[in-house]
């Protein structure tokens, strides 16, 4: 772990120095910027045997282009990962022009689209699909993938209509293999398991995702409805099973499938309070059985947020959400359950002319009772560098938060901007 | 006299309107009060919309600074004003744009907006939050942009010469006792109607003090250029240097939707 701390440190060195000259503009044209940022994050598991959960190193380049009446923007990724060797890897994260004209605008191109009003939970939040490797030691930005889509924007003074097309599907990333992420299930010698690669839609115009949302930005209320014609990210396992002798085989055939989304977001200022509201009502998603014989079965449903930020002054923020799923006419075969209530609460406080920041994030799973708590310090050593330790907590037995009990971990990051 | 004479009667209409203007004018003369100062101080003259470049350098007690820099763009729409600041340094904050609509109504919350780069996307920040530090530096939004006259009662403490220019002393108490201050004392340029200096105090006494240190009369308007914030409490100061000053350039009202920010960048 020393050297790879140490080797980590080294690159943030050679960045820090006086700070690249090509990042300051000295000798780039006024038209084109060029910044970025460099992080390396270490851990140690909190339970036996105090190994690594958590090493990476990571360097974000991003380059803006201004002309008249076109912007261009490019990021790319190189990440060294000591734990999980699939993350090792240098790849272009987006790349995207735009054109913004008179009471419209343009983009095109391999970009990030986030939606909805929800703090870290997805509820409308569906364009750019999440990757799940390493999803709960990641920043937001770093979750979400971009895709491959157009953008059309209407702007008017009191209503916004946007339009996306994206011909090419991507599918939402799980971890798998020796990631520590990934949720292993042991399967008895009794069982033969088989599964095919996943079957995703071509790209083509036909197959096409579809998004439509009107905003309204208004004084003293923001609201927003939604319409998203997509196709489920995660796969549904259909299987087919049966049994030959005493052995049980099962052959797993992932498709994915059509999906519609009606969304409704808002929010409401009011005195130190920010209300936050956001829902989503699905048709027909396939939802998982509890039984290898039983296929995933089509099944509406309703998530809704609630949330409530306070900034009471003096550098404090709380932000406490309700977020509920409902599958509706649920059967008692599903493997989830009909109502799936969280909660999360996040506090943080600044400090030190606003250079450290203490803060605590937690997400409770109500229904199983589980936990994902995280403290963390922030602290800005100098412009642009922080240097952050903090500690992830993961309490339950098997659900959404207590399958990750054992890698509870505390771990330090530094993060250099420029 | 007799006034029955019409050529008496002409003499003293005559005399009427000659001395009558000259009688209302006197209230003029007198000095104004404090509210009167301040209510011209916040309605002085910078055009109908203005854009700049703002560079905050934060200097702790030993000396190391910070540096914070800010585009800014605002129009006025009737007594209300709309603003956006995009920060540029430090790089960790770059891109981050921040959109207010600010309302004279007393009572009304402003509207505010915040677009954070990391995130990609735009949240509704709460309104009441003028009392906040901006960015780390001594300011604070309200000491940023414009303090609604009625926020405060405001008393005329005499005239005092400040940094070479002839003032107006007001002492001003905020109507709201949880006010971050009990009491500010400003001093009001009476040529250019702008603060040139202003202490703040709590209930424990002197927090900071405001000196405008280097400003000039640019296209017509009063225009500051440098300034400082001492602030003396947590022995902590920000010198705030303007430039790229331009008034009346036209900005769209495009330029103030949540959709101009919501692209990352405002054109």
């Amino acid at each position: 772990m020393a050297m790879r701390f140490t080797a980590a440190l080294a690159l943030l060195t050679l960045l820090l120095g006086p700070g690249p000259a090509w990042a300051e503009d000295e000798i780039l044209p006024d038209w084109l910027h060029i910044s970025g940022w460099a992080e390396t994050m270490q851990s140690l598991r909190v339970s036996e045997p105090h190994d690594q959960v958590t090493s990476r190193a990571k360097l974000r380049l991003e380059a803006e282009a201004e002309m008249d009446w076109l912007y261009a923007f490019a990021s790319a990724d190189a990440e060294k990962n000591w734990i999980i060797d699939t993350e090792t890897e240098i790849e272009l994260h987006e790349l995207w022009l735009e054109h913004a004209g008179d009471g419209w605008d343009a983009r095109v191109g391999r970009q990030i689209i986030i939606w909805g009003k929800a703090d870290g939970v997805q509820v409308t939040d569906l364009i750019s699909p999440p990757d799940y490797t390493e999803s709960m030691t990641r920043d937001l930005d770093e979750i979400r993938m971009p895709v491959d889509a157009l953008k059309l924007r209407r702007l008017g003074k009191w209503f916004d209509t946007e339009l996306i097309v994206i011909p090419v599907f991507k599918a939402a990333v799980l971890p798998e293999g020796d990631n520590p992420w990934a949720v292993g299930q042991s399967v008895p010698n009794s069982v033969r398991i088989s599964q095919d690669d996943a079957d995703e839609p071509a790209a083509s115009l036909e197959n096409s995702e579809v998004a439509l949302k009107v905003s309204a930005y208004l004084p003293g209320v923001d609201v927003a409805a939604s319409v998203f014609h997509t196709w489920d990210d995660t796969a549904a396992m259909h299987r087919t099973a049966w049994m030959d002798g005493g052995t049980l085989h099962v052959d797993y055939t992932p498709r994915h499938h059509r999906l519609t989304v009606l969304g409704l977001e808002c929010s409401r200022p009011w005195s130190d309070f920010v209300f936050r509201g956001e829902a989503a009502y699905t048709f027909g998603q396939y939802r998982e059985t509890d039984s290898v014989f039983e296929d995933p079965r089509p099944k509406d449903g309703l998530k809704w947020l609630a949330g409530l930020d306070w900034t009471p002054g003096d550098d404090w923020t709380v932000t406490g959400q309700f977020v509920g799923a409902h599958i509706l006419d649920h059967a008692p075969d599903l493997a989830e359950a009909a109502f799936s209530p969280l909660a999360t609460l996040n506090i943080s406080k600044k400090l030190l002319n606003q250079t450290l920041t203490l803060s605590n994030m937690l997400y409770a799973d109500l229904d199983d009772g589980e936990i994902f708590d995280r403290v963390k310090a922030d602290y800005e050593i100098r412009d642009g560098f922080h240097v952050l330790a903090g500690a992830d907590l993961f309490l339950g037995d098997n659900g959404q938060f207590g399958r990750y009990e054992d890698n509870s971990q505390v771990w330090i990051k530094l993060k250099y901007s420029f | 006299m007799n006034m029955r004479n019409p050529v008496r009667w002409l003499y003293l209409a005559v005399f009427c309107l000659l001395t009558v203007p000259a009688l209302a004018q006197e209230p003029d003369d007198r000095e104004p009060d404090g509210r009167e100062i301040m209510t011209q101080a916040y309605n002085r003259a910078d055009g109908q919309d203005r854009t700049s470049t703002m560079t905050m350098t934060l200097i702790n007690k030993r000396g190391s600074e910070r540096v914070r820099k800010v585009e800014s763009w605002s129009k006025d729409y009737g007594p209300d004003r709309k603003s956006v600041m995009v920060f540029d340094e430090p790089a960790d904050v770059r891109g981050t744009a921040y959109l207010s609509w600010d309302y004279a109504e007393i009572g009304k919350d402003d509207d505010k907006w915040l677009y954070m780069p990391a995130m990609k996307k735009v949240r509704r920040i709460s309104g009441s939050s003028r009392n906040e530090y901006f960015m780390g530096t001594d300011f604070t939004y309200d000491d940023m942009g414009k303090r609604a006259v009625a926020k405060d009662t405001h008393t005329l403490a005499g005239s005092e010469t400040v940094h070479g220019h002839d003032c107006w002393k007001v002492e001003s108490v905020p109507v709201d006792p949880e006010d971050l201050y009990t009491r500010r004392v400003v001093w009001v340029s009476k040529t250019a109607l702008m603060t040139l200096k202003a202490e703040y105090y709590d209930k424990d006494g002197l927090v900071k003090v405001y000196n405008a240190l280097d400003f000039k009369e640019q296209d017509g308007f009063w225009t500051l250029l440098r300034s400082e914030m001492d602030n003396v409490s947590r022995e902590h100061k920000t010198v705030m240097e303007v430039a790229s000053i331009r008034y009346d350039a036209g900005l769209e009202d495009g330029m103030f939707q949540v959709s101009a920010i919501e692209r990352g960048r405002v054109r």
